[in-house]
């Protein structure tokens, strides 16, 4: 019984990395574009696909594709502001968005996952990990290719929080998330930290794609579950807050795996829509969210 | 203009009734039902989120309700079909109007999230209870429509003209109901200023659960002459691909105007179906770029250019 407890604590907190790695951005792009990035997930997949395209067709080392899936979405999402988030901004004036950035966001995902279908087709791809072997923990074993994704996830998420925290340009990335208007007034050039934004964000997920493409295999839809999942997180956690989102991942991630040993696994994924459908009726701000209504 | 809309509108019905005498193509005859099928949808989804603005991403769930409700009552208890699209309708409509109590707390951002997620909760149920909904493979052989003609192509101009009768009366009341009643009034104030809404002394709680109960009823018919036509029902229906492009059509249609958004449906679903000529990746393709450039450069859909002109 305390065995399979450890075991399955263990293989939430590594789920709970990738968790980290994909709410983080998508709940650093709320808080500072005030947009729901619907595509989110297909950046997940594109960093599966660059992945696969740097080891198993230019066969270069592993690492290297982790390195093409954060420079080539990093450099995808850089585009998506000034070609579809700034043209709506424009055309809508001060008027209320309503859904639109949503709709928008969702047609971009559309669009991304069928252009992946139509250049890669349909098929699942096989990406080798990036390292091989097990880690022998007494009570259960962890591949190394999950304790890199955790690894990797843990690294990139430290160096992203002391982006912001002591970084100007993460500075000013708080600063807009905070009230853009005063800091635009303070010379702050609001475009530029969009886009910056909305690359990071995606890029965090395009690493995760890379890591996770042996573990899970690679397909267009591969990441739109878990864009349904991580709008679940970043509820909990608090929209717009990625420590929120954090906390959240781990919270969702280890419930989930210790959620095996009471009901069947196929019913484990209800778990992060239940959570999320509760918290939104108790506390909307989520569990580390300011007591702001937006 | 009254006259005018009226005579147009004949004349679409006419065209409509003999379209299955006009183009006797088995293909044809069954994209142009599945077409009147989501134009149901679609227009069900800008009562709720066109016009009244509550914005629904969990549409593809009321209609997997109606579908899978129908399907089921005909296949494990033999309710007759007829029976049945109102056992879908009434199943879906409930859902949506016990979703409607949470929505009134909450608005844009959060509202879409729970409707998705209420959709993913319907789709994992579908797909994991197999007594009832058959698992991943669905729900299949159960009966279809009773009384219709049994020669292979007659079938389907019988079956093509009860699906487009009953969709084109539901769109009739939905436009009834927005544009005719205070109701349509009172879901438009809400849509454009839900506290001044209030203060006018507009029942808001009401008509939003209303609007919720009415436009989830309607999905869920939708859903039910989905099932019986095309005759199996599986996890997939639920997916949030049906929800994208439900709300692909409506923006393409024009928000907020019924027709729009069902007329979105019909050309959408007919290029999305032509492009399978082209190549069947291409048209989900043209779908998220149809979605794009409406949302940014076409806010009023097609129905925008009629006003315009």
């Amino acid at each position: 019984m305390l065995e399979s407890l450890l075991e399955f604590l263990i293989q939430g907190v590594v789920l709970g990395g990738l968790y980290a790695l994909f709410a983080v951005g998508l709940s650093l792009i709320f808080g500072v574009l005030d947009v729901i990035n619907v595509a989110h997930g297909e950046f997940f997949a594109i960093g599966g696909y660059l992945a696969f395209t740097a080891v198993v067709l230019l066969h270069l080392p592993g690492a290297m594709g982790i390195v093409g899936a954060a420079v080539g979405t990093f450099l995808l999402g850089l585009c998506v502001y000034p070609l579809l988030i700034a043209p709506l901004k424009r055309r809508l004036g001060g008027r209320p968005q309503g859904p639109l950035y949503l709709v928008l966001t969702l047609g971009l995902s559309t669009f991304l996952q069928s252009s992946l279908l139509a250049i890669a087709g349909g098929d699942y791809l096989r990406v080798p990990p990036q390292v091989s072997g097990v880690l022998d923990l007494g009570v259960t074993a962890v591949s190394s290719q999950r304790l890199l994704v955790l690894g990797v996830a843990a690294l990139l998420l430290a160096a992203l929080f002391v982006f912001l925290r002591f970084h100007p340009e993460g500075l000013a990335v708080r600063a807009v998330s905070q009230n853009p208007d005063a800091a635009q007034a303070m010379g702050i050039n609001l475009p530029r930290v969009f886009a910056l934004t909305l690359a990071l964000g995606v890029a965090l997920a395009g690493v995760g794609g890379a890591l996770m493409a042996p573990l899970f295999n690679v397909y267009p839809a591969v990441g739109f579950p878990l864009t349904i999942k991580a709008f679940a997180i970043t509820i909990l956690g608090g929209m717009g807050n990625p420590a929120g989102a954090l906390v959240a991942s781990f919270v969702i991630s280890i419930a989930e795996s210790l959620s095996v040993m009471v009901m069947p696994s196929q019913w484990q994924n209800l778990i992060a829509f239940a959570v999320m459908i509760v918290m939104l009726l108790l506390r909307p701000r989520g569990l580390l969210g300011r007591a702001v209504s937006r | 203009m009254i006259r005018r809309a009226g005579v147009l509108s004949l004349a679409i019905a006419v065209g409509a009734a003999l379209l299955p005498v006009l183009l006797p193509h088995p293909f044809a005859l069954t994209i142009t039902t599945q077409a009147a099928i989501w134009a149901l949808l679609a227009a069900s989804w800008d009562l709720l989120s066109g016009y009244t603005g509550q914005i629904s991403f969990g549409h593809a769930g009321f209609f997997a309700l109606g579908a899978y409700a129908a399907a089921a009552a005909t296949k494990h208890a033999d309710v007759s079909p007829w029976l049945g699209l109102l056992v879908g309708a009434a199943i879906a409509a409930a859902v949506g109007l016990l979703t409607g109590f949470p929505a009134l707390r909450l608005r844009g951002h959060y509202l879409a999230l729970v409707t998705l997620g209420l959709a993913e909760i319907i789709r994992l149920v579908a797909q994991n209870w197999l007594a009832l909904t058959g698992g991943p493979f669905g729900i299949h052989d159960f009966r279809s429509f009773p009384g219709l003609p049994a020669a292979a192509l007659a079938h389907r101009q019988a079956t093509y003209l009860v699906i487009v009768a009953i969709v084109a009366a539901s769109i009739a009341v939905m436009y009834f109901l927005c544009e005719r009643t205070d109701a349509g009034r009172a879901f438009r104030a809400i849509r454009e200023d839900e506290v001044l809404a209030q203060t006018l002394g507009i029942d808001t709680t009401r008509y939003k659960l209303l609007a919720f109960a009415v436009s989830s009823g309607f999905a869920g018919l939708a859903g039910g002459l989905y099932a019986y036509y095309v005759q199996l029902v599986s996890p997939s229906v639920a997916s949030a691909a049906t929800t994208s492009l439900v709300i692909g059509m409506a923006v393409f249609g024009g928000l907020g105007t019924l027709w729009g958004p069902a007329l979105g449906a019909l050309l959408l679903y007919g290029l999305y179906e032509g492009l399978r000529f082209v190549g069947v990746v291409y048209n989900l393709v043209a779908v998220g770029l149809v979605i794009m450039v409406f949302v940014i450069y076409v806010p009023r859909g097609l129905a925008g250019f009629r006003r315009s002109a």
